[in-house]
């Protein structure tokens, strides 16, 4: 359970955030009506992304070290570890589509990020800490030519025309689109 | 007398039509898929006999498993009975520029799907800390032909100005099977300085709990390219070919076999993901290694 520095890291910010809310409950409980309630619940809310930020910053820090010292193929030997770790985190899909696509391959790291967009559509939020919509939106315009060929030249093959569907899905979600 | 000659002539052709029946729904055409030996026969033969087994549940056909040591591959596949090739992509392109071999279905597996990197590895706190450290150095390469344990390396090594015949203390290649693997700990355990490591392999040992990625410094990789690959000969059955290729990309984790009275999950046992449908455009990373590492089969002596 606390086998290394990020499992206690995860339990204190969580026994923080439990804190908070039962604190925000008890203060909320109080005379004061329903208008205090939801102010409570939106700090409530506020608190928790807040935690899930800085914990995301501290667990994937390591492979955005490695990454940022050029030692991609480390990067993701370490975010294989991570993702196995938490396969419903977003944000080591978002991180490995990045590294895949900085090693020149594009149909895996837009699958990547489809999947991360899928556990998570913060990463699409312009006003969102986590937000990665501008490197989304680049990918997405470099790639829909150079894929869309692709399909359109080899309209038999499944790989070419999963790849444009990835495409077409992350532009339907930038543009607003729900699933 | 008449009467009874007939009644007896037409009673043995009835019993032959219904043995020449039997003798027909019983047999299937008997078809060679010749399998590149992975880590070593035995494993090669387990990993995939449940996939041949589904193959031949869904094309119709017996398809029977022939497992080939990778130097020998070209010369058996010359001899022109193997109608289905399960190779590494180096020896695809081989068989595809000398033997017109098809491109049927590409291997997925780990991070990289269809593709996979090679990287030079050394210890970490080994004191070697960039690829230009390795000059003077022991170092371990995988086998000849292996696109990721060999051929990237070999390339990366040369794009930096370093001459892996002249400018290494010594550079060697393990024995026996599993070279990956002995490499990748030859390396941790001090009988090598550096080695040429597939990512996919550091992958599955640091998955396996053989290795943590933390105890390797990763001094260069290369571009992901095209790993294992299911070829068909030039003039194997269209529809024949049309069904394995479909068969292989309709595999999903669920879909079982039956071998030696055991029901096995087809992908589980041989290690994979599934099966993509690469262009063989796609296959161009590995020429150009080919072509700069003066490897078959653009080798000029």
């Amino acid at each position: 359970m606390f086998s290394d520095a990020y499992d206690k890291l995860l339990w204190l910010l969580l026994a923080l955030a439990v804190a908070a809310i039962v604190l925000l409950l008890v203060v909320g409980g109080g005379p004061g009506g329903g208008k205090q309630a939801g102010l409570g619940k939106a700090v409530e809310r506020e608190m928790a992304y807040r935690a899930r930020v800085e914990l995301i910053g501290k667990l994937y820090g390591p492979v955005e070290t490695l990454r940022r010292s050029g030692n991609n193929s480390a990067a993701l030997l370490k975010l294989d570890e991570l993702i196995r770790k938490y396969p419903g985190e977003a944000h080591g899909y978002i991180l490995q589509g990045e590294i895949l696509r900085e090693m020149g391959t594009a149909d895996e790291a837009l699958a990547s990020f489809v999947q991360g967009v899928k556990l998570n559509g913060d990463y699409l939020d312009a006003n969102s800490p986590l937000s990665r919509r501008d490197e989304i939106q680049r990918l997405v315009d470099e790639d829909a030519k150079s894929i869309g060929a692709r399909a359109a030249a080899n309209p038999d093959n499944r790989t070419a025309a999963a790849a444009l569907q990835r495409v077409n899905y992350l532009k339907s979600r930038l543009a607003g689109g729900c699933e | 007398m008449i009467r009874s000659s007939l009644t007896r002539l037409t009673l043995i052709l009835l019993a032959l039509l219904a043995l020449a029946g039997c003798k027909a729904a019983g047999k299937r055409p008997v078809v060679k898929i010749g399998y590149m030996i992975c880590n070593s026969e035995e494993e090669t033969l387990s990993r995939f006999a449940p996939l041949t087994r589904y193959l031949s549940d869904r094309c119709g056909v017996d398809f029977v498993m022939v497992p080939i040591d990778t130097h020998d591959f070209e010369k058996r596949f010359k001899q022109g009975d193997l109608a289905f090739t399960h190779t590494n992509s180096l020896l695809y392109v081989i068989l595809r520029e000398n033997h017109g071999l098809q491109l049927v279905a590409s291997e997925k597996r780990g991070q990289f799907g269809s593709r996979s990197a090679g990287a030079i590895i050394a210890r970490k706190g080994s004191g070697i800390e960039k690829l230009a450290d390795i000059r003077g150095k022991r170092m371990a390469f995988g086998p000849m032909l292996a696109p990721t344990g060999y051929l990237a390396e070999y390339d990366l090594m040369l794009a930096a100005g370093i001459n892996p015949e002249h400018d290494l203390a010594y550079y060697s290649i393990p024995p026996g099977s599993y070279k990956h693997e002995k490499l990748i700990y030859g390396v941790l355990y001090g009988k090598y300085d550096v080695a040429a490591a597939p990512m996919l392999d550091l992958e599955v040992m640091a998955r396996e709990g053989k290795i943590s990625p933390d105890d390797f410094v990763i001094l260069a990789q290369s571009k992901p390219a095209p790993y294992c690959t299911f070829g068909a000969a030039r003039n194997a059955d269209p529809e024949l070919v049309k069904k394995v290729r479909e068969a292989l990309l309709a595999l999903k984790p669920g879909d079982t076999a039956e071998v030696d009275g055991e029901r096995l999950k087809v992908l589980k046992a041989a290690a994979i993901d599934g099966y993509e449908e690469l262009l063989d455009s796609d296959y161009d990373l590995i020429r150009q290694m080919a072509k700069r590492v003066n490897m078959p089969p653009y080798q000029k002596y």
